[in-house]
């Protein structure tokens, strides 16, 4: 009796123990609650994530940071090599028509490599970390085309795939570089066009903190994506992708560089800087006969609003860290 | 030996099915990423709030501006509610709408309408009675001429009124 006791009492504590393992290992991660002193940042899926508020108003906070401009300072790293390498990584038929081509790859290329240092791209070196400030330079750190590993429908992890697989077919693992996908009007992703024209992200990829975003050929959805069909470098008309996916692209990369880990500069609502004058293009000039534009763009009396590297461009203006803040096309 | 064995193996089925049945589907983490607003997400995220300014400000003229004729709004289990009821409604001193967020928003453009999808967070009374929680919203918008006029509003609540004391997440303005 004492014996068969024991064994009861030996298979009680055993299930106890497996059940209350179990009940530990099936409780769901608690919804983040804000606090005094935090704030929630969108995450662009639906969930958010709890932050710090920073002082606003606060004036300089460390080495290299000014703050009261409008966009706060939250405390993570910016992007500060003197050339930041943007690695491409060219999705789905880019040997075909439109502005799935060749030439759109050249252009977008030869844009990357004319940016850097320009009085654009220097809006961006009024932001900083408490070790430095971003520096305004910018480059192509390397190219790879995947002409369609994960297909034609995208998702949020065959985007991960499609990144995770340059890296192994000769992309450096760089994590100060910033890694764009850039998609075909054949190819779409969740929430592209309807949603979105593009975002970024940085995720831990090869034990190393990968920055990367995406960018739609936004010919897929003119009224969406493009300020205008017809741009400044189109080859015929109504073939605006080009210019519009440099457009996107430009505020990604501006983006990924001031608050490449989603915890650098963003203002009380969440807008990082970019997104403060998302579309916002301010003064332009209108493409005629002697300009830079091409022919279709003159026909089509298309507008620009910058001019380096022998282009015309159509780009929107970035939000200047400085002089209580607002959006410029220099600095 | 079979003695030992039967329960054991009933014990062991037991523990099993009491584990299996206590998970939830493992979802993928998805990863945090901030996004380009299209075009459309602006101008109907302004034309949103414009709604939402009309019912705290109390000003039924000017959320009749922004409905067509025939609005009509609609709910699971309830009839539809006619767009000058609605206004009335909303705009009379019974109801209060102290905050609302708007995210995830998506646009389907169709040319001369628009399809408009978002999740609604909102504080609001209605007799003194919380009418606050999270809504998923389809609205219907017609062109007319060079504006736009919500046609048809479908509500479905996903989450029932927040306590008093929970706090709302700040708009970010690109959700």
């Amino acid at each position: 009796m004492k014996s068969i006791s024991g064994k009861v009492r030996y298979a009680l504590t055993f299930l106890f123990v497996i059940l209350a393992a179990n009940l530990l290992l099936a409780q769901k991660v608690r919804e983040p609650q804000t606090n005094p002193g935090e704030r929630m940042v969108p995450n662009g899926d639906g969930s958010a994530v709890v932050v710090p508020v920073p002082e606003e108003e606060a004036g300089p906070v460390g080495l290299a940071v000014v703050t009261g401009n409008g966009i706060n300072y939250n405390g993570g790293p910016v992007l500060k090599s003197s050339s930041v390498p943007i690695y491409l990584i060219w999705y789905g038929n880019w040997n075909g028509t439109g502005s799935n081509t060749q030439a759109t790859v050249t252009l977008v290329e030869h844009y990357l490599n004319s940016l850097g240092g320009t009085p654009y791209e220097l809006i961006n070196s009024t932001y900083g970390d408490t070790t430095g400030n971003v520096s305004g330079g910018v480059h192509v750190g390397g190219a790879i085309f995947d002409t369609g590993s994960q297909g034609t429908r995208l998702t949020n992890s065959r985007l991960t795939s499609i990144v995770t697989r340059s890296l192994s077919n000769g992309l450096p693992t760089d994590a100060n570089g910033v890694y764009m996908v850039l998609t075909s009007s054949n190819v779409s992703e969740q929430g592209f066009c309807t949603s979105f024209c593009g975002f970024h992200t940085h995720q831990t990829i090869n034990s190393t903190d990968i920055k990367w975003g995406f960018v739609g050929n936004p010919d897929r959805c003119p009224s969406g994506c493009e300020i205008q069909t017809t741009g400044p470098n189109s080859p015929s008309a109504n073939v605006g992708g080009a210019d519009g996916l440099i457009n996107v692209l430009t505020h990604e990369q501006e983006e990924a560089i001031s608050d490449p880990d989603l915890n650098a500069w963003f203002d009380s609502s969440g807008q990082e800087n970019a997104d403060k004058c998302n579309f916002n293009f301010g003064t332009t000039s209108t493409c005629a006969a002697g300009s830079l534009c091409t022919a279709a763009g003159n026909t089509a009396r298309a507008k620009f609003n910058q001019t380096f590297g022998t282009n015309d461009w159509m780009i929107q203006q970035n939000w200047e860290n400085a002089a209580g803040g607002k959006c410029v096309q220099h600095k | 030996m079979t003695g030992r064995f039967l329960p054991r193996l009933l014990l062991t089925v037991l523990i099993a099915t009491i584990f299996a049945a206590a998970q939830e589907p493992v979802q993928p983490r998805l990863t945090p990423r901030i996004s380009t607003a299209t075009r459309q997400v602006g101008i109907f995220t302004a034309l949103e709030q414009q709604i939402v300014l009309a019912i705290q400000k109390k000003a039924p003229a000017a959320l009749s501006s922004l409905l067509a004729d025939d609005f009509a709004i609609e709910e699971p289990n309830a009839d539809p509610i006619a767009g000058q009821d609605w206004v009335q409604q909303v705009t009379g001193k019974d109801y209060a709408l102290k905050s609302l967020i708007i995210r995830n928003m998506s646009v389907a453009d169709l040319g001369d309408a628009a399809v408009v999808k978002y999740e609604r967070i909102q504080q609001a009374t209605f007799q003194g009675k919380a009418s606050s929680g999270e809504f998923f919203v389809v609205d219907l918008w017609r062109k007319d001429g060079d504006s736009w006029k919500l046609a048809n509003r479908y509500v479905a609540r996903v989450a029932g009124p927040l306590p008093a004391s929970s706090r709302q997440p700040k708009p970010t303005g690109k959700e």
